[in-house]
This record gives structure tokens, C-alpha cells and sequence, in this order.
């Protein structure tokens, strides 16, 4: 088990860090530089671009999948008619891989797809440019990446609910609580370590986005690199600007922000706890 | 141990494992020469291959070729990490548009004339229209092309008449003329969306858009980049104005953008009546779409300096410098085997390479077309850091057509940006040179 972790985890992490202190292009020995790599990244216009690009995303990607995901598993979490069967069908996004969901999306989002349609239609418009706008691309994104993250971490909340002792919100009831009183004073305390969970993994998850902005876009970060992200930015720089030093400290800097965020929501539970 | 020393120690470690590997002896095998050749993927082209290769094997009973075909998408990347693993192929047929990194890192083996058959370079060249200036570094030549192309217009007959319109009288001379044909080719909605194009621009592909800036800029006397001082010059009045040019089309004429489909497959599907991104082989896929077609010319600017159309590309045959000497002659010697069978490969795969032999089996009036634009063509200019580059200009154009920011603040930056990929590219090159 050592000797697998050692091969297949530790050794790529350490070897990918040593390769961001070279200069190196696969077709020459790599050049040592230190941590020139690093420092060239401040001033790069292209990694600005993605840096923040990612933060936006992350942004948009975590907030409100977090409250949507919540508000989905507190309406399962009620007892009524067809409960079983509209779960199963607010659950279906996650069943195929992100790849076909952004080829569905693709179409779906074409100027003049379906979604044009329902949105343009009352007032006669036939052509918006989902993916192919500077400001309607990267929320397109964020949209297609909710639609599809937000079931399957309302299935966490689902559990964390699950383990809520029903006789805490049985003497809510007795003592005249309100709904929203018991949801506010017996349910979110009892679900932090879910709420960090969702928080960390859906963090973990968006800053780690790749295949939507590579298969969804017409042209992978584009347009005017409004969806260039980070994990496409290592793609760029390593495997078509042949750059492999600097596509290695790009995937340190996000290794290093991935860390410290998971870091920080974990303490921030520990402290709470 | 230091920070430092630690991370070399692993680089150090690593290095070794990969050197020894590398170096640890085989399979000892007497005079067997093998010969790694790595095609992309063309499927009219496959069959041909394999027939040369069988040819070849059975007059040379001493070389045995491993042939391995390989996906377009994959093909750059795949030769790229071999050649970095040390496993990459003795012979590779690659774009124009890659060679200067392959040759400012010392992949490229120049040319063996002795092994391919051929007294000196004007032996193999002589026979030939054009093709090599895409593969001259420093006055040596490291390929031999395989398909040398340009593109031309299609114009697709049955909607130009059902437009009233001549496809021989009315297609424009000028790129002035341009805007108001397309219009009267064009069928809108209610909203005045195109639902057919008129004519537009192949603006998802970047190499192709790369090749229409420099060709229009070429027409006006400007160009994208000066190869021989490896600099952007795209910031003059004439550049502007072609750039211009495309963000009027898209954005005051609204014929077209990239956010269209690919002109090709609309051009395929019926959708588009004018298309001015295929090569001459695209000819037998107009007769498998059942497209009634004529070829015209690239128009050109009414007060044009330079009388030319689109810009050369080629695909060369290369070989590997990193090969052992014995399998790089080897591999010149079915290089040469391969490009005598030209003619095949221009009948049954399209690949058109301007030989006295296959120009001869191309009397038609449309390849005439493209062989009298193939005469007025250049290369695109060759640089290290090419897809930097493009992706610079696709960034800029995306800019300028789907931000809306204007041309004259664009560019400059646009010619900065060029500027600093080419000198740190430049710079990297030197470095790994020493």
C-alpha cells in the first residue's frame, strides 16, 4: 500500500513540483531556474486572467449550490405525493459524465437552440450567443456546472438530515417552534460537518474545473479567454505552448489554493465544533 | 538537506531511472533495422500507406517498417511526448505549422540525399513547382512534402442561381465588392438572424484564421510577422484596415462571425453558398456532398500591392535527428519510395503536391485555380511559439467581434503580445540551443 501511494501519488506531486522549477518543452533536457516560473506567473497576463476566471467560477459554482442543494434536500426531506419519482429526476443530472453533459449543453445552447427559444422567444428574439459572449459564456458555464452538481450534493444534505435525532425537532414542535425556527435552531447546527463537507468538496471541485470550459465551449477558454480557467491553462501551457514548467506551476499554485481553502474550512469547523 | 537540494536530488533520481531505462539494452537483433513511422489519421490515405510500406519491405528485406496511424486531435501531442520520452517515431509527417519548434530543438534530421537516391538538393527540388521553402532552415531542407496546398473560393451553383445570381459573371473581384453579394446570398429571419450564409470567413479554426489575416495583410503589403527578425508587425495602418475589414463583417455587415458553424460543413450541408476554406481536395468531397460547384479565386483589395490569394501550407515527410544513422538513412530511403508515389496518393487520398507528374493529371479548369494561386502563394511565416501566437490573435479577434472593443486599441496590444511570445520563444530556443 506504501510502495502504491508512493508511485502513484507521492512521487507525481513531488515530481510535478520539481518540474515547475525548470524551464523545460518535452523535446529539450529541462533547465533549472529556481522559482523564476513562479515569479513570471505575477506578471502573466494569461494566468491573471485564468486566476480570477477560476475565482469567479468557484464562486458561482459553490454559493449557490450550496443554498440550492440545502433548499432541494429540505423539500425531499418532506413526506408528499411522488416524492420518490421527482427525486429520482431532479437526481438524473448527475448520472452521465460532465463530457456528455456539456456535448447536451452544447446543442441546447447553440444561438439557435432550444434555450434561445424558451428565452428569446416572448420577445421575438431568435440568436443569443450562450457560449460565444464575453459576459454570457462564463455564467453559461457556471449554470450548466450548478444544474448538474446541484442533486448530488443535495443527496449529502439528504444524509446529514437523515442523522438528525427526530425527537431534537419532536420537543421543537411540543415547545410552539415554527418551521423556519426549527430548521434555524435544531437543523443547521446539527448539519455543520455536512455544511463543511458540501462547502470543501464542491470548493475542491469547482476550483478543479476543466472538462465543461474544454468541451462545452465552441472554443476551449474562449471567447477572448472570458472561460479560461486554471486546469485549462496547465492544458495550454504544457501540452500547446510546450511549457511544461510553467504548466507545473500553475497546477502547484492551485494545489497550494486547494489546500489552503479545504484548510481553512476545516478549521473554521473544528473551531465552531 | 536544503529545499533546493532536495528538488534536485528527485529531478537528479528521476533522470537517472528514465536514462537507465532508456539505456538498458534490448533485444539484440543481427541487421534488422527498424523503422518507426508515424502518419495522421486519413482514412483515403491508409491503404496506400500500407501498399508503400509492403512494396518497400519486400525490396528491403533487411528493414521492417512499424507503421502506427494516429487520431488529427491526438497527433501533435502523442509526437510531442514521445519525442520527450525518447520512444518517438524515425519518420513523422507533420504540418508546416510546427516545424520551427521541431527544428529549433534539433528533432529534424536534414535531408540525405544519398540515401533517398538523389545527386543534391536540385535533383529532388527540380521536380517540383514549390513545396520546400516551408521546410529551408539556414539553407538546408529537412523535409519532403507530402501535400502542398492553398485554399481557393466553392462556390455552390444552385444557390448562387436560385440568388439570381452567375457564379462565372458575379462573384467579386474585390473584397470591396464582397459584403453586398454576400447580402443578396443571404436569407434571414424575422430578425434579420442569417439562416444561410452568403459567404464567411472559417473563423473557428485557428490556423485557418491565422492564414486569412496573412494573406489579406499580404495583399495590402503588410504581413503578420517578420520571420527573419522574429517580430510582430501587424501594427500598421494597412493591417488595420484588413482587421477592420473582418470586424465590419461581422459586426456591421452581420454576415457571418465566429459564432457560426464551421464554413466547411455548412458549405457541405447546403448551408452556405460560398466557401473560401477548402484546398483543392476538397473537389472530390463536393462531388460526394452531390454539390454543383465552381472555383474562383481569392478576391482581392481593390488597391492591392501584392496580386495573391491564400497563403501556402504543406505537410512534410520528416525524419527524426535523434534516430540512429543507420535507421535515418533507412528512412530517408522510404521517404523518397513514398513521395514517387505522389500520383496515388493525389488520385485516391486528395494529397496534392505540385510534382510535374501529378500537375499532369490535373488539366481541369478548377485545379487550374489553385495552381495559378499556388504559384502567386508564400508560407505563412514559420515561428517557434506558432500556437502562442494564434491563440493571441483568436484572443484578439474575440475581443474586437464578441466584446465589441474597437480595432485601433486591439491591435496594438495584440502586436505587443505576438511580440513577447516570439522573444521569449526566441529566447528559450537560444537557451536550449547552448
Amino acid at each position: 500500500m506504501v510502495g502504491y501511494f508512493a508511485v502513484f501519488s507521492i512521487f507525481p506531486v513531488l515530481f510535478g513540483f520539481t518540474l515547475s522549477l525548470t524551464d523545460y518543452d518535452l523535446l529539450d533536457p529541462p533547465n533549472w531556474v529556481g522559482l523564476d516560473n513562479f515569479r513570471n506567473l505575477l506578471a502573466d497576463r494569461l494566468f491573471l486572467t485564468a486566476f480570477a476566471n477560476t475565482l469567479i467560477f468557484v464562486a458561482g459554482a459553490t454559493v449557490p449550490v450550496w443554498v440550492a442543494s440545502l433548499l432541494a434536500a429540505l423539500l425531499f426531506d418532506q413526506i408528499f405525493r411522488g416524492r420518490n419519482l421527482l427525486k429520482t429526476v431532479f437526481f438524473l443530472p448527475v448520472l452521465p459524465p460532465v463530457v456528455v453533459v456539456a456535448v447536451v449543453w452544447r446543442m441546447l445552447l447553440h444561438p439557435n437552440g432550444v434555450v434561445t427559444w424558451l428565452a428569446g422567444a416572448w420577445r421575438g428574439v431568435t440568436e443569443i450567443d450562450w457560449l460565444s459572449n464575453t459576459v454570457l459564456a462564463p455564467l453559461s458555464m457556471i449554470v450548466v456546472h450548478d444544474w448538474a452538481a446541484i442533486p448530488f450534493f443535495m443527496l449529502i444534505w439528504l444524509a446529514g438530515l437523515a442523522g438528525i435525532p427526530p425527537e431534537l425537532r419532536d420537543a421543537a414542535h411540543i415547545d410552539g417552534a415554527t418551521p423556519v425556527q426549527t430548521f434555524w435552531h435544531i437543523d443547521l447546527p446539527q448539519l455543520r460537518s455536512t455544511a463543511v463537507l458540501v462547502a470543501a468538496l464542491s470548493t475542491i471541485n469547482a476550483f478543479q474545473t476543466f472538462t465543461l470550459q474544454y468541451v462545452l465551449s465552441p472554443d476551449p477558454g474562449g471567447p477572448a479567454n472570458s472561460t479560461l480557467v486554471l486546469g485549462l491553462l496547465v492544458l495550454k501551457y504544457g501540452f500547446q505552448y510546450f511549457r511544461m514548467g510553467d504548466a507545473a506551476a500553475v497546477s502547484a499554485v492551485m494545489f497550494a489554493m486547494i489546500l489552503a481553502v479545504t484548510a481553512a474550512q476545516l478549521r473554521f469547523n473544528r473551531r465552531a465544533s | 538537506m536544503t529545499f533546493r537540494s532536495l528538488c534536485r536530488a528527485i529531478f537528479t533520481g528521476t533522470a537517472i531511472v528514465l536514462g537507465l531505462a532508456a539505456a538498458s539494452p534490448g533485444p539484440v537483433c543481427a541487421e534488422q533495422v527498424t523503422i518507426r513511422m508515424w502518419m495522421h489519421e486519413h482514412p483515403p490515405r491508409i491503404a496506400i500507406d500500407k501498399a508503400i510500406i509492403a512494396e518497400f519491405e519486400k525490396a528491403n528485406p533487411d528493414i521492417k517498417v512499424d507503421y502506427a496511424v494516429i487520431a488529427v486531435s491526438e497527433f501533435s501531442t502523442k509526437l510531442l511526448t514521445a519525442f520527450a520520452s525518447g520512444s518517438g517515431p524515425d519518420l513523422f509527417n507533420q504540418s508546416v505549422l510546427m516545424v520551427a519548434q521541431y527544428y529549433s530543438s534539433r528533432v529534424l534530421a536534414p535531408i540525405d540525399y544519398a540515401a533517398m537516391g538523389y545527386a543534391d538538393e536540385n535533383a529532388l527540388t527540380s521536380n517540383y513547382l514549390t513545396g520546400f521553402d516551408g521546410i529551408r532552415f539556414a539553407g538546408k531542407l529537412y523535409g519532403v512534402p507530402t501535400e502542398v496546398s492553398n485554399y481557393a473560393c466553392y462556390l455552390n451553383n444552385t444557390i448562387w442561381k436560385i440568388a439570381g445570381l452567375d457564379p462565372n459573371r458575379d462573384f467579386p473581384k474585390t473584397w470591396e465588392e464582397m459584403p453586398v453579394l454576400a447580402e443578396k446570398l443571404t436569407v434571414r429571419d424575422a430578425n434579420g438572424v442569417p439562416r444561410r450564409r452568403g459567404f464567411d470567413f472559417d473563423w473557428p479554426s485557428g490556423p485557418a484564421y491565422w492564414l486569412t489575416l496573412n494573406s489579406m495583410m499580404r495583399q495590402r503589403g503588410a504581413s503578420l510577422i517578420d520571420e527573419v527578425a522574429y517580430k510582430a508587425t501587424f501594427d500598421g495602418p494597412d493591417a488595420q484596415l484588413v482587421v477592420q475589414y473582418l470586424v465590419d463583417w461581422v459586426n456591421k455587415y452581420k454576415l457571418g462571425g465566429p459564432q457560426y458553424t464551421d464554413t466547411r460543413t455548412d458549405f457541405l450541408a447546403g448551408k452556405l453558398a460560398t466557401d473560401c476554406s477548402f484546398g483543392i481536395w476538397g473537389i472530390p468531397q463536393m462531388h460526394d456532398a452531390k454539390i454543383d460547384y465552381t472555383v474562383k479565386p481569392l478576391p482581392r483589395f481593390a488597391d492591392a500591392k501584392n496580386d495573391n490569394g491564400y497563403d501556402a501550407y504543406a505537410y512534410y515527410m520528416m525524419v527524426n535527428a535523434r534516430s540512429a544513422p543507420a535507421v535515418q538513412k533507412a528512412a530517408w530511403k522510404l521517404a523518397r519510395l513514398y513521395v514517387d508515389h505522389a500520383v496515388e496518393l493525389f488520385t485516391g487520398a486528395g494529397l496534392f503536391v505540385p510534382r510535374q507528374d501529378v500537375m499532369a493529371k490535373t488539366a481541369d479548369s478548377d485545379s487550374q485555380v489553385f495552381l495559378t494561386e499556388l504559384k502567386k502563394a508564400k508560407f505563412a511565416p514559420r515561428v517557434v511559439g506558432f500556437n502562442q501566437v494564434v491563440d493571441v490573435l483568436v484572443r484578439g479577434r474575440d475581443a474586437m467581434m464578441q466584446g465589441g472593443q474597437p480595432v485601433a486599441s486591439v491591435l496594438p496590444q495584440e502586436n505587443d503580445d505576438v511580440n513577447a511570445v516570439l522573444k521569449r520563444e526566441k529566447a528559450r530556443a537560444e537557451a536550449m540551443l547552448k
